[in-house]
């Protein structure tokens, strides 16, 4: 460890890092996922419609197209796409284990249920702009979803259904095969994992099995300037806003972030910490996709997190070695398991191309 | 009705977008009231319509078209209409940026979209024929059943429909805030710091009034010039006006009673057939506030009846302008007739289709529409007269549109306090 500490700063970062790191006394929490369950029949539904383009208003994306299996099920841009005509604000997180989760989005704005956020997701004009009458209409038009609401015992497409039926898909989802939760760690993983709960002091954030205490913290994240340089994504965060009702909208240079929820000054830049699963599929990482790779993520810790006048008080340069970061990205590494990319997790038969009429129009009820 | 930016007294939480989320039948029973408020006063004007017709003096006639009338609290200004032509024109008014005004009234398709049913939404296709802009601006009340009260509502109700703009008023609003010009010229026009959605729709509205035809060969026939018609055309109208009865509800310097009346016009055929309309269809049953037993049996356009929610009121529409209708085929509520000459076999037969259709609810049909016995020569004198009611066709190149500029330079940014 010695040997890397050649410098002043690098000096001053671990003695600030061993003052930090005696008086860290949260129990670490962490252990393996349990899975969740779920019924078949309305997870296989949720899947099909995860994947299909008519649940937005045009037709033209799916969930799938901003939390892309491929990524984890996240945006692999750092800020996600948004609706046709707009941009985003934000990076689009996985969607893995979050029916492990209690509050949802980077603000943590909804807290109630999946179920919520999936009407948000639907509904929110600069997302999927989806009108839910027609989105049911849609949906009765297609025979294949006649057939599969009934199966699944959910009677005739309805909106309501498929706030349900897509939680349900959206409750398969969670990690698999995870070395961490297996107990299968490389050495080095190991190391890393004493310093996630030890002197790294990750832990006083990233407790529990989903490695999140779904609390607001500020870590002084930069902003993502393309945000409000460019007026496609800046056009989604004024929409957003306003329709939040946030004060002074127009003058708004930075992501309010748990403010939103509070209206609390004191909240002001604050994101729910999210889950450290399956990280190894979902860079770029943080609320705006500022951090590329987990190397960035632990030297921004390193240094003490961000500059922000709001930054969390347990922030502090850590004074972590070369190897001392490797072995936290390794540890990092091992808490992702199998990539969801099989049929099991990922809708692959073709939509129809057209709405089929409806046999016999004038004679059957609607 | 529902202020989807309701934002003081939720919490975030709470706060979804209400249109949208909603699913049920509206069965609120101020639109009730309202409804048969409405209801009661049209029935009563177009029965004392009818007896004056039948009876008395006869219905008004028609007459040269003056000014339009201009709402007191949304006066015309060049700065305003020049503005209202942009916005008119500009896409970004719309859900995905793709679907202005412009787009179903396309001035080359005589201010309208000619297929029967307009084009939608992506995704979607309407369900009803679009209207010309040409002259909108003298109808009392909007669309084909009359729903809107103005024309500033009308286009908010256009721009942020399901099937037409699919718009919502926040991501409108920010995007005019993102473009310079506009912040500019609203701030011009209407004296506010950041463009203002509803003074969107004011600003269209004037435009709107400028788009009128007041110079047809009837115009200036009924000014005093009596070359301005064809012996064939003054023959039409003398059976316009006695023997086929237009004039009934065609009448005044509109052509038009601004009545609700079913003159048998039978449903599309196409929602019989075509599975997006059939999507469309179910979709606006829940949109015009159906009753789930409505909802489950409507197989056409009750048309006047959602707003009232009268049995007698099913399959009425509001009598539609003469006017400039050379240019808006194909015609009726539903787009089912694609020429002049068939809307006059239509009448002729007394309201029936060449297959003998007509409307599911024959018991509301108009006493006026019954079989004309007009001879093969007459229905060609009377179209001739028809032609009459348009002039020039007016058509604009559309303007080029202002473009989206970042807000903030990135020294402002990088300056702002963190
Ligand atoms: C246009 C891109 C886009 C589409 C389409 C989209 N999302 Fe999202 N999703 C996002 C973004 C961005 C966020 C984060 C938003 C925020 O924090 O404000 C998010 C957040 C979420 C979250 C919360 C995750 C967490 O851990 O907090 C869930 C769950 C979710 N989306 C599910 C869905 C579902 C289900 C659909 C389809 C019905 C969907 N999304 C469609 C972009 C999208
Ligand atoms: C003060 C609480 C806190 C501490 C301590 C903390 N984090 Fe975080 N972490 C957060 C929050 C909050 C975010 C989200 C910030 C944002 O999006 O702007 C986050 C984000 C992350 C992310 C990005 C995840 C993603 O999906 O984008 C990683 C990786 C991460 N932290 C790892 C660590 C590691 C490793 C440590 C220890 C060195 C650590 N964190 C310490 C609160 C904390
Ligand atoms: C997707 C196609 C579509 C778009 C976009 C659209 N309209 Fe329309 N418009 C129609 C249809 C169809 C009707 C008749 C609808 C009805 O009666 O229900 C109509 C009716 C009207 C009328 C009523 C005319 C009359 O005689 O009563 C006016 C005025 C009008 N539209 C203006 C606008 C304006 C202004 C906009 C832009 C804000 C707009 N429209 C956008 C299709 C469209
Ligand atoms: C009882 C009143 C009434 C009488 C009489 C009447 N009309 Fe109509 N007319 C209407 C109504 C109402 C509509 C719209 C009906 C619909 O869309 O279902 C209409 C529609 C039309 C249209 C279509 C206009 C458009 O823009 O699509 C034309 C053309 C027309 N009428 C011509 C005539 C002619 C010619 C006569 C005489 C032979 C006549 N009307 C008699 C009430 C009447």
């Amino acid at each position: 460890m010695g040997v890397q500490l050649s410098t002043r700063r690098g000096l001053l970062a671990v003695a600030l890092g061993a003052v930090l790191a005696a008086p860290v006394v949260i129990a670490a929490d962490i252990g393996p996922l349990p899975a969740l369950k779920y019924d078949k029949a309305k997870a296989e539904l949720g899947k099909r419609l995860f994947f299909d383009v008519r649940l937005s208003g045009d037709a033209a994306i799916a969930c799938s197209t901003c939390h892309d299996p491929a990524n984890g099920f996240s945006s692999p841009t750092a800020l996600s796409k948004g609706y046709p005509g707009n941009g985003h604000f934000r990076n689009a997180p996985s969607v893995i284990n979050a029916g492990h989760k209690k509050v949802w989005l980077h603000d943590g704005r909804i807290g109630t249920s999946l179920n919520d956020v999936t009407r948000e997701m639907i509904t929110e004009d600069y997302i999927m702009n989806m009108d839910m009458r027609i989105m049911q209409e849609r949906l009765k038009q297609d025979p294949v979803y006649v057939k599969m609401f009934k199966d699944a015992g959910y009677g005739e497409p309805s909106n309501g259904k498929v706030r349900k039926a897509i939680p349900e898909y959206l409750m398969s989802l969670t990690s698999k095969n995870v070395p961490f939760d297996k107990g299968t760690m490389s050495a080095e993983a190991k190391r890393g994992m004493k310093l996630f709960t030890g002197k790294a002091g990750c832990v006083q954030c990233h407790n529990g099995p989903l490695f999140t205490d779904q609390k607001a913290h500020n870590t002084g994240v930069p902003e993502n300037f393309d945000v409000f340089l460019n007026p496609m994504n800046h056009q989604a965060f004024l929409a957003f806003a306003m329709f939040q009702g946030i004060e002074n909208y127009m003058n708004l240079k930075r992501d309010p972030g748990y403010y939103n929820v509070t209206t609390d000054k004191a909240d002001m830049g604050k994101f729910i910490t999210p889950s450290l699963r399956e990280l190894k599929y979902t860079a770029p990482y943080m609320h705006n996709g500022m951090l590329e790779t987990l190397d960035d993520v632990v030297a921004f810790y390193n240094n003490g997190g961000g500059e922000d006048s709001n930054k969390s008080s347990l922030l502090k340069p850590l004074g972590l070695s070369k190897s001392e970061r490797g072995d936290l990205v390794a540890f990092l590494l091992s808490l992702s398991g199998d990539p969801l990319t099989g049929a099991e997790y990922v809708w692959q038969e073709p939509y129809p191309e057209e709405y089929e009429a409806i046999a016999n129009w004038r004679k059957v009820r609607n | 009705m529902i202020n989807n930016k309701a934002r003081n007294t939720q919490s975030a939480l709470q706060r979804v977008r209400d249109r949208k989320g909603s699913l049920g039948f509206m069965i609120l029973p101020v639109v009730l009231l309202a409804g048969l408020g409405t209801g009661c006063a049209t029935q009563t004007q177009a029965s004392a319509m009818a007896a004056g017709a039948e009876v008395t003096s006869g219905p008004p006639p028609l007459a040269p078209l003056g000014p339009p009338p201009i709402p007191l609290d949304n006066k015309q200004s060049p700065e305003k209409i020049e503005l209202g032509k942009l916005l008119f024109f500009d896409v970004r008014l719309g859900g995905d940026a793709s679907t202005g005004c412009s787009t179903c009234h396309e001035p080359t398709q005589g201010w309208a979209w000619a297929e029967d049913f307009s084009r939608g939404y992506p995704g979607t296709v309407h369900w009803r024929n679009s209207q010309t802009i040409i002259n909108s601006a003298y109808y009392p009340r909007l669309f084909w059943a009359g729903s809107s009260s103005s024309l500033e509502n009308q286009a908010r109700a256009a721009a942020r429909g399901g099937v037409a703009g699919n718009g919502e008023n926040d991501i409108m609003e920010a995007r005019l805030a993102l473009i310079p010009e506009y912040v500019t010229r609203f701030r011009d026009v209407f004296g506010t710091e950041w463009p203002l959605i509803r003074d969107a729709w004011r600003a269209i509205s004037a435009y709107e009034r400028t788009l009128v035809q007041r110079d047809t060969p009837l115009d200036k026939y009924l000014q005093g010039d009596k070359s301005a018609l064809t012996e064939q055309q003054v023959r039409g109208k003398k059976l316009y006006e006695g023997k086929a009865g237009c004039i009934q509800c065609h009448n005044g310097a509109m052509a038009t009673d601004f009545s609700y009346y079913n003159i048998g016009v039978p449903p599309n055929r196409r929602w019989e057939e075509d599975g997006l309309a059939q999507v469309t269809f179910r979709f606006e049953q829940y949109a015009k506030g159906q009753t789930e037993e409505g909802y489950r049996k409507a197989k056409s356009d009750w048309g006047f009846y959602y707003r009232t929610k009268n049995k007698w009121d099913r399959g009425k529409f509001r009598t539609p302008s003469l006017r400039y209708t050379m240019y808006t085929a194909p015609y009726m509520h539903n787009g089912v007739f694609y020429t002049m000459e068939e809307v006059v076999d239509f009448y002729n037969r007394g309201g029936l289709d060449e297959e003998g259709r007509t409307t599911p609810f024959p018991e509301n049909k108009s006493k006026f529409i019954r079989p004309l016995g007009l001879t093969g020569e007459e229905k060609e004198d009377l179209i001739a007269f028809i032609e009459a009611f348009s002039g020039e066709e007016i058509l604009v190149s559309p303007p080029e549109l202002p473009n989206y500029a970042p807000l903030f330079t990135k020294q402002e940014l990088m300056e702002a306090k963190k």
